[in-house]
């Protein structure tokens, strides 16, 4: 009797062989610059709007009066409810892929940027009003500088989110990327190969948190903490 | 006495005339946080408003501002009436403001920048003032290197530099120890008094007020309005920049126990 199967659950030394023969022979890397290109892609597009949308939204309260309600609304969609719509509109290629992707994160990017923004110290605002600032100049020597800091951490937050909705955007239509390979492999029993993605997709995830935590703390030498 | 007396002579300056101001609480409920406050800034002088918590001194301070509006009455400077903030009513707040992007420099630089002020002349006042608040040896330095007296002084300075017809200070000392603030109080003294400058001071700390004030507005709580506009007759005529000669200065103890019996009478008015 053995409490488990080796079939379904392979040990680690199985799993870290698969590697070498999905790097050597299977085109892995292949597949894993694929689903870097889409995660990196939709999420710059991504944060193309939320940025400037987020700090208007936060700044201006006509701004957050008017797309507020939209952005809440669309927040309470769950994204995959749009894969069908999505299938549709754009058939199984790269668009509707970039788009899922898009859509669930752009709403949470916005409204986390907005929050930040409303964040910055009134007396910072203040502080600029008594020296004579007017509204473009505080928007750009006050309230930009202070969210730069806070605009990667938002990105760094909705980063991971961007990487969930990949998988699921791989596993329902494609025929490349780190999904894509997961499911080849269920359809082989290959479980193995399975664990090797879901491993790889952590190791990029926390590479990539790695690594904007850095560039938090270099490019802004200033800040008393750095999380 | 009461205020009005000064604001029907004075035209120049900063002059409050009946200002006061409500601030809406729940449905249709509103707060009167400042009831019916008259006086002027005279020229050269330093106001210092002092009073309870919740006598609205801050409030009134933040109007002088145009930060906020008033709800009745009128705020002018030099006849013109007050519409918003600007470059000739500078302020120092209790919080720490100097922005952490900026080095020391360029935070007491920023105000001139915003004014289009000539390079030359931006480097010849940022030295002028970064020197006199004994920050030199900081200029390169970021907030967060500096302790919160630096700090105040890197605001203080920044106010300065832009020239403001009138510098307002909202317990710009509130968040130091007492040694420091009492460092603090004597450079302010110091500044003020070389500089002639026109200051008007929030603080409910009676030592201080006595100590910088060429004049004390004592406001009473709920709502605020003027209980008293005390002059420091005890003074002189003149500022004294040791703290321990003017304790010693005939008028000054007795000073101190009016106020602090108005303080406790404003007090014991809440149980």
């Amino acid at each position: 009797m053995r409490l488990t199967n080796a079939v379904l659950l392979p040990g680690p030394v199985k799993v870290m062989t698969s590697f070498v023969e999905l790097f050597g022979e299977k085109g892995y890397l292949a597949d894993i610059g694929m689903s870097l290109y889409r995660v990196i892609t939709s999420f710059a597009l991504a944060c193309l709007i939320a940025v400037p949308l987020g700090i208007l939204m936060g700044t201006f309260r006509r701004v957050e009066a008017f797309f507020n309600p939209l952005v809440s609304a669309f927040r309470y969609l769950p994204a995959p409810s749009f894969i069908p719509l999505l299938l549709m509109w754009f058939g199984a290629g790269e668009s509707e892929k970039l788009a899922l992707l898009f859509l669930g994160v752009v709403w949470f990017l916005i409204t986390l940027i907005m929050d930040y923004a409303k964040s910055i110290p009134t007396d910072f605002i203040n502080t600029a009003l008594t020296l004579g600032g007017n509204r473009k100049q505080i928007l750009w020597t006050v309230i930009v500088p202070a969210m730069l800091p806070n605009i990667l951490t938002a990105m760094r937050q909705m980063l991971a989110v961007s990487w969930t909705y990949l998988v699921i955007a791989e596993i329902v239509a494609a025929d490349s990327g780190i999904g894509a390979m997961m499911m080849r492999a269920k359809r082989f029993v290959h479980i193995d190969e399975i664990m090797a993605g879901i491993i790889t997709i952590g190791f990029l995830g926390l590479f990539f948190d790695i690594l904007l935590r850095a560039a938090r703390r270099m490019l802004f030498p200033y800040l008393e903490s750095n999380d | 006495m009461t205020g009005n007396s000064i604001q029907s002579t004075q035209r120049s300056g900063l002059v409050l005339q009946h200002v006061s101001k409500e601030y809406p609480v729940k449905s249709g409920e509103s707060v009167l946080a400042v009831s019916d406050v008259s006086f002027g800034v005279i020229e050269n002088e330093i106001c210092v408003l002092l009073g309870p918590s919740g006598c609205g001194k801050s409030t009134v301070l933040h109007m002088m501002a145009g930060l906020i509006d008033p709800t009745l009455g009128s705020l002018t400077l030099d006849g013109v009436k007050i519409h918003g903030p600007g470059q000739d009513r500078g302020m120092v707040f209790q919080g720490y403001t100097s922005f952490p992007w900026l080095t020391v420099e360029e935070n007491v630089e920023y105000g001139m920048r915003l004014n289009n002020v000539s390079a030359a002349e931006r480097k010849e006042r940022v030295d002028y003032f970064i020197a006199r608040v004994d920050l030199s040896r900081f200029r390169n330095a970021y907030p967060k290197q500096l302790s919160g007296g630096m700090k105040q002084r890197v605001a203080i300075a920044r106010m300065l530099a832009n020239a403001p017809k009138i510098s307002l200070m909202d317990e710009p000392f509130g968040a130091l120890d007492a040694e420091t603030r009492w460092h603090m109080q004597e450079l302010l003294l110091d500044i003020i008094d070389e500089s002639k400058m026109t200051a008007v001071m929030v603080t409910h700390d009676i030592p201080e007020a006595l100590f910088l004030a060429d004049r004390i507005i004592f406001l009473s709580r709920h709502p605020g309005r003027i209980r008293e506009i005390l002059s420091m007759d005890f003074k002189q005529g003149r500022r004294i920049t040791n703290k321990e000669e003017l304790i010693e200065t005939p008028g000054y103890i007795e000073l101190e126990r009016n106020i602090l019996r108005m303080m406790r009478q404003e007090a014991s008015e809440d149980v």
